[in-house]
């Protein structure tokens, strides 16, 4: 399925995508992700929203191959990475890479900052050292931190300082796609947005491609061309993030939309806030028909019956919602 | 009273005066708070915001006594219903901590005791207050856990934090707190941690819980938009000072700090187009590095020679603002 039709070969094309798990007592299965198609283009920013329990992790992992699919597919500008023999398989992973949300887990505290971003060069092994430390320079001068940041050890950097230790170190293999995993969550606004700007900025520069993957609606409205949401496993909308944003299909995006608390004086706030009951059901006994059915105000006896189809309600916008349209109308949406 | 420009009629229900707070010991020590003064009136909800490290935190714990004795150090008062916090011992503390002033936290699976069942936590915390017996006391924790929307209250009550998940313990939290109707509850980033659709319940929870029984609400966050949905007031907090007390749709539509404004700027919004976000350059500065001027200059795209001068906190037209150049900036806030 292919979701954005003027576009050449997407970079990633993730096919009816299934990732299970085996839950702690083996009997059981949590499917993280099931059955989820979308492709990402070359120079796009692709942003994943959920909550926890989602899956969005998980695919996070699964598009730059750090879980094997338990089926379907992901496919890297045409290829799939698992098709690979182990060498090419190391070689392919260098363009496709992740940055995770704890800044400090993914630095070795033992190291300085300069040699964390040098390694992957040291793995790779293909320039003299002379060459690769004027590298670890140029990288910290891109994503704004003084050269004698090199010197430093993690704990004396803050968490944002960190996060731009952990970009640059993507950065170092000149990657074609980073996933991006709530890599602002942890981090105050003014530093966030900072973060923010320089995402943007590299990817001007560079031509990155970026995944975004967020539970903040506001970071990845600023941040992402289209948006795909999720939910238990699933996804249920799939958009421009313009139109997504103004006018929602799923009645779970609208769910989300609405309680996004926002910092306007009263006067300026409009609608009512829509409150889901309840929390996200357990991904090992997913409820029957649409998932999100249990939370949902709009369910009638079919969605327990029929799951509901992936469909292309307008163009380019997709849903998974027997009741869209009317989900659309202001007048239905309580 | 130290309330500053606010008026409210009547007596206030907690009166802050001068308040300096120390950490460390001896050749160590440092100050984290100075000079915080304010005042919260009966029933009212009042949100305290600014940056990591800017002291939030320990404010709170300094109101309830819980900061550790022998590493911490508090001058100035603390007033609860007209009775100095700060000079009661630590008995006459217990006896006022849960029952008048209490306070929830971000994380309820640190604040809640692995090996206790929740319903004894909370009959622990209504027979520490009042006199009644075992059956009476579970009745009441029973009615507690489903006031706060936990379904099966009678089955929760005999489970253990780690079978709940993370919406549910914070319910839990909230009902242990609110089982002996404190008149001041002071809730640290209580929804951080949950998902937007869980946090919504839950402050929908906390509105309706204190509004039912007329407690007051100090509500510590780093999040404006948590804070215009819920409070009438904002205290922003920066480095430790105080730096502007306002009326929420006052403070989002004219911040009268440089720093305020940045941190309203800084939000991303759901309409915004793509384009660079306003960001405040620079970080807080360190406990052991405060500059003696404004603390905020070093960061402050307005700053001006006179802000090298310590600066007092001014009365404004029923606010307050520590800012020498706030009559002659006009800063952008929430609504451009």
């Amino acid at each position: 399925m292919s979701d954005a039709p003027a576009r050449d070969a997407p970079l990633i094309a993730v096919e009816d995508l299934r990732v299970y798990f085996p839950s702690g007592n083996k009997r059981e299965t949590v499917k993280a992700v099931d059955g989820v198609s979308f492709t990402v283009a070359a120079g796009e920013t692709f942003g994943v929203i959920g909550e926890s329990g989602s899956g969005k992790s998980t695919l996070g992992r699964a598009l730059v191959g750090l879980v094997r699919p338990t089926g379907g597919r992901v496919l890297h500008d045409g290829e799939d990475p698992f098709a690979l023999g182990a060498r090419d398989f190391a070689r392919h992973r260098r363009d496709f890479l992740i940055v995770f949300q704890d800044p400090s887990a993914a630095l070795d505290p033992r190291m300085t900052i300069g040699h964390s971003i040098r390694e992957p060069l040291d793995v790779a092994d293909e320039t003299p050292r002379s060459e690769r430390d004027a590298r670890v320079l140029h990288l910290l001068d891109r994503v704004g931190l003084d050269a004698e940041f090199a010197r430093r050890y993690p704990h004396e950097l803050s968490g944002g300082q960190k996060q731009r230790v952990n970009i640059a170190r993507a950065l170092a293999l000149d990657p074609r796609l980073i996933v991006c995993d709530e890599i602002v969550a942890a981090l105050d606004v003014s530093i966030q947005a900072d973060l923010l700007n320089l995402l943007a900025e590299l990817q001007r520069e560079l031509g990155l491609t970026y995944v975004v993957i967020t539970h903040d609606l506001g970071v990845v409205a600023h941040i992402a061309d289209r948006i795909a949401v999720m939910y238990l496993g699933k996804l249920v909308e799939l958009g421009p993030a313009s139109r997504l944003m103004e006018a929602p299909l799923h009645p779970y995006t609208r769910a989300l939309l609405s309680s996004e608390p926002v910092p306007l004086p009263s006067v300026l706030r409009t609608g009512t806030k829509i409150v889901l009951q309840g929390e996200i059901p357990s991904p090992i006994d997913p409820p029957s028909g649409c998932r999100f059915r249990t939370r949902c105000w709009l369910a009638a006896g079919r969605c327990a019956e029929v799951e509901p189809e992936w469909r292309e309600l307008e163009p380019n916008r997709f849903v998974a919602c027997h009741f869209a349209k009317a989900a659309e109308d202001p007048e239905s949406a309580r | 009273m130290s309330g500053g420009a606010t008026q409210m009629p009547g007596e206030p229900l907690l009166d802050v005066s001068g308040l300096n707070v120390f950490l460390g010991r001896g050749a160590s020590e440092v100050q984290v708070i100075s000079d915080l003064s304010f005042a919260i009136w009966p029933g009212e909800t009042v949100g305290m915001v600014g940056e990591s490290g800017c002291g939030k935190t320990v404010t709170g714990l300094s109101l309830v006594a819980l900061l550790p004795a022998d590493a911490s150090r508090i001058t100035g008062r603390i007033s609860l219903e007209g009775k100095d916090l700060t000079r009661l011992s630590r008995r006459e503390m217990q006896r006022i901590r849960g029952r008048r002033i209490a306070m929830i936290f971000q994380e309820p699976m640190s604040a809640l005791d692995p090996v206790f069942t929740i319903g004894r936590q909370i009959t622990e915390t209504i027979q520490a207050h009042f006199p009644v017996g075992a059956r009476e006391a579970r009745e009441r924790a029973i009615e507690a856990l489903a006031a706060v929307g936990i379904p099966l209250p009678a089955r929760r009550y005999d489970e253990y934090p780690h079978q709940l998940s993370g919406g549910m313990r914070q319910r839990a939290m909230i009902a242990i707190a609110l089982s002996c109707e404190p008149r001041l509850l002071i809730a640290d980033e209580p929804t951080t941690a949950l998902d937007v659709t869980v946090q919504s319940q839950i402050i929908d929870l906390l509105l309706e819980m204190t509004r039912r029984s007329g407690t007051a609400l100090l509500f510590i966050t780093h999040d404006l938009g948590v804070v215009a949905e819920t409070c009438s007031r904002v205290l922003t907090i920066y480095a430790g000072e105080l730096i502007e007390d306002a009326g929420i749709d006052d403070l989002l539509a004219r911040p009268l700090h440089p720093y305020t404004s940045g941190l309203l700027r800084s939000i991303p919004r759901l309409s915004a187009p793509k384009s660079l976000l306003p960001s405040i350059p620079g970080r807080v500065p360190s406990l052991l590095n405060r500059p003696s001027g404004c603390r905020f200059a070093g960061r402050c795209a307005h700053a001006a020679p006179e802000c090298a001068a310590p600066q007092v906190l001014q009365d404004e037209a029923g606010r307050r603002v520590r800012c020498c150049r706030h009559g002659e900036l006009r800063l952008p806030g929430a609504v451009a």
